[in-house]
């Protein structure tokens, strides 16, 4: 899902490639880039199910406004991942309500 | 501005329509038909349907979900949307941890 | 509490442009945003904007915004970055937070400059991931090099809908199909017609019934609509994509001006609620202004325009300039705002039916139903006119009253005229002395330029148009030349391929076509390579 080339803009200026995990499984973002573009350019759809239907919700409005794509990281949840840079490392969770599942 | 509502009026029997079930407020999971329902219930106004249903109340404080709300009531009233005023802007206008807000730098 | 002359909200187009006027008048200002980079929606535009040479036109949006930036901070401007102003309170005093806390200033002056926020629309299956807003799109691919989907529905055919289904195209997504609910193309022309060619379907008073799908999009099933928007039963049909992008307009976001107490009122034609401001963007309270989007919808170039007088008017409430000096630059950028809101599309004529252009020619209707113009209709306009006896000549195919002019300043032969008005259609002139040199095609941001050469050969044309994806085609490959619909028509052989510094990022394709298909190839489509 990444943009190899651009007509317009050519190659994207993006950080090193580091490891992350999503729920325990080891994923590769670049660093810097929000936590959603790091989880689209792999395919991850769902971000959280609500509390109330336990419905999927994902990236929406991508600027920080909707809070639709909350995750749980690093242990702390309603984490606005469109506007919050990827790290080394980081423990991203899906949410569920306002946790993360019991593993 | 406001039109006063007439609380004495009877809107009429509550008629169920197909899209009830229709996600209205993404954050506290609101439905059409709960919105249209708190109208019959009295609630007359947007500050009104607010409290008692919490529409606006999550995350995104009514970013997306105001317009539909202010827009179901006014069509439940028989008013034009711009007949209901919008509900109080407070601050802080983003959501924001207790701690961050508490703590402030003169 | 730091104390500053101005104070600016939003370091967007309108809000940026504010504090480099007000700096410019030795103001001491400061700007907060909340986001990680300045600019506003500036750097995800990468189309090249209309208007005149003062507005910037024919320059892709982020690099106006690279130029934004670097006067701002030649101009001694502060620029606070994820700084979100969190509330504004009496004697103009702000609350700012700042990674763990809030700090305060005060202005004796604010601009707030805040932009708007995207409209959406409801259906079953709206929340589902894969339903996103065209922002998103654009933020996703645009700033982050992430492609929002493979295949995507846009809805909405207004300017938004119609250039984020560019962008989509040339990040290498598929938009299947563009649907409106309304029976008319809302956009400009230009703009429809440059998607419709790459084939893109324009699906008119249709509108989405529901999102197909489990977790994620996996179909979005549309269906006809009356003239009183209810669906016609039995037209449903699904298209298969994993993306939903929502273009259906914007509202002003004005809740840090509504919390300020000033007089606000609700304008259809702003695009909701708005603060009344008088012409220089001043609110009922002295010395707090509005300018750009949060004052009424319009474009980032009237937004900029908006920006400066706001910062003009602030200087001089300020005592940095003398009365006759602010009102000769007043009066200058009022005209510059005039010119923007001018034409079929503008402000004044919302709402309007138009069905002439100021020329008093028929406006295309099948440009407002399909999305391009039908070979019969673009006859009568006289940018299309053939003007030449023999050899390359323009061919224009502009045909509503929109602000722009690049193509004028583009042509150093003075082949196209628009003339003082900058929403009168171009006039192609004396074309016996078109060179064929392509710069008009570079310099039409809608991309409504094209070269023909009715005796390439005996029995062929040379058809030279702009081409802005990847790969770009080489001199040799063969292919088929598309219609305005993006329909295949014939077999065309690519002849040249222009590309350079100056052209900034456009490509001029030139394929040869037989004579008899000159009038209906605007497009092409590669299949073998050479």
């Amino acid at each position: 899902m990444r943009i190899k080339e651009h007509p317009i803009l050519h190659a994207f200026a993006k950080g090193v490639s580091v490891p992350f995990f999503l729920d325990g499984k080891i994923l590769e973002g670049c660093e810097g880039e929000p936590i959603a573009a790091a989880l689209r350019a792999v395919g991850v759809m769902t971000h959280r199910h609500t509390s109330r239907f336990d419905q999927p919700r994902g990236i929406f409005c991508a600027i920080g406004r909707c809070t639709d794509c909350v995750m749980v990281v690093d242990g702390k949840p309603n984490v606005r991942t469109c506007i919050t840079p990827l790290s080394a490392g980081m423990k991203i969770q899906t949410q569920y309500g306002v946790s993360a599942k019991e593993v | 501005m406001s039109k006063v509502v007439d609380r004495s009026r009877d809107l009429g029997p509550f008629i169920p329509h197909n899209d009830d079930e229709l996600i209205i407020c993404r954050c506290e999971e609101i439905t059409k038909g709960e919105i249209r329902k708190a109208v019959r219930d009295g609630m007359y106004n947007l500050t009104e349907i607010k409290r008692y249903l919490r529409t606006g109340m999550g995350l995104c404080q009514g970013q997306t979900c105001s317009r539909f709300v202010r827009s179901i009531v006014a069509k439940e009233l028989g008013l034009s949307p711009v007949e209901l005023d919008l509900t109080s802007a407070r601050s802080p206008a983003r959501p924001i941890e207790m701690q961050t807000y508490s703590n402030e730098v003169w | 509490m730091k104390r500053y002359e101005l104070i600016v909200i939003g370091a967007g187009p309108a809000g940026l442009s504010a504090a480099i006027e007000a700096a410019s008048w030795g103001m001491k200002v400061i700007v907060f945003d909340e986001n990680a980079l300045p600019g506003g929606q500036l750097f995800k535009q990468i189309h090249k904007f209309f208007g005149s040479k003062k507005h910037h036109a024919k320059i892709r949006g982020f690099r106006i915004g690279e130029t934004l930036l670097k006067e701002a901070e030649e101009s001694g401007v502060e620029v606070r970055l994820k700084a979100t102003v969190m509330g504004i309170f009496a004697n103009k005093e702000i609350t700012v937070m700042n990674g763990d806390h809030i700090e305060h200033f005060k202005g004796d002056n604010i601009i707030v400059a805040t932009g708007a926020s995207e409209n959406m629309i409801t259906f079953p299956g709206w929340t589902m991931p894969g339903v996103i807003g065209a922002g998103a799109a654009q933020t996703l691919m645009n700033l982050h090099g992430i492609k929002p989907g493979n295949k995507v529905l846009m809805v909405g055919s207004g300017n938004v809908g119609l250039v984020v289904s560019f962008q989509l195209q040339q990040a290498g997504c598929k938009v299947v199909a563009i649907i409106d609910a309304s029976p008319k193309i809302g956009g400009y022309g230009v703009h429809a017609a440059k998607v419709a060619r790459t084939g893109i379907p324009f699906y008119l008073s249709h509108t989405i019934v529901r999102t197909a799908g489990e977790d994620c999009v996996s179909g979005a099933i549309i269906a006809e609509v009356d003239s009183h928007w209810q669906v016609i039963e039995g037209t449903q049909k699904e298209l298969e994509v994993d993306t939903i992008c929502l273009a259906v307009g914007l509202s002003p976001m004005s809740q840090l001006a509504r919390l300020t107490g000033c007089d606000m009122f609700d304008a259809v034609e702003k695009g909701g609620l708005v603060p009344r401001c008088n012409e220089y963007g001043e609110t009922s309270i002295p010395g707090l202004f509005c300018a750009g989007d949060v004052a009424g919808i319009e474009e980032a170039s009237s937004a900029m325009i908006q920006g400066r007088i706001s910062g003009l008017a602030v200087a001089k409430r300020s005592g940095y300039i003398l009365a006759n000096e602010f009102l000769m630059r007043f009066v200058s950028f009022q005209e510059s705002l005039s010119q923007l809101r001018g034409g079929m599309f503008g402000i004044e004529k919302k709402g309007c039916v138009v069905t002439q252009t100021d020329e008093g020619l028929p406006l295309s209707r099948t440009l407002l139903q399909k999305g391009y113009i039908a070979e019969a209709e673009i006859e009568l306009f006289s940018g299309s006119k053939k003007c030449k006896a023999k050899g390359v000549h323009p061919v224009i195919e502009c045909t509503q009253n929109i602000p722009c002019n690049p193509c004028q300043d583009a042509c150093r032969q003075g082949c196209i005229i628009v003339g003082d008005q900058i929403t009168s259609l171009p006039i192609v002139t004396d074309t016996e002395k078109c060179s064929g040199c392509g710069m008009c095609i570079i310099s039409c941001p809608g991309q409504a330029i094209f070269l023909v050469d009715d005796d390439y050969t005996e029995d062929s044309s040379a058809i030279s148009f702009p081409y802005e994806f990847l790969p770009l085609p080489k001199a040799g490959d063969m292919g088929m030349a598309l219609d305005r619909s993006g329909q295949e028509i014939c077999p065309a052989e690519i002849v040249k391929v222009r590309t350079g510094k100056g052209m900034d990022e456009t490509a001029i394709v030139t394929m040869k076509v037989p004579s008899e298909f000159a009038n209906k190839s605007r497009f092409c489509a590669i299949y073998t390579e050479s």
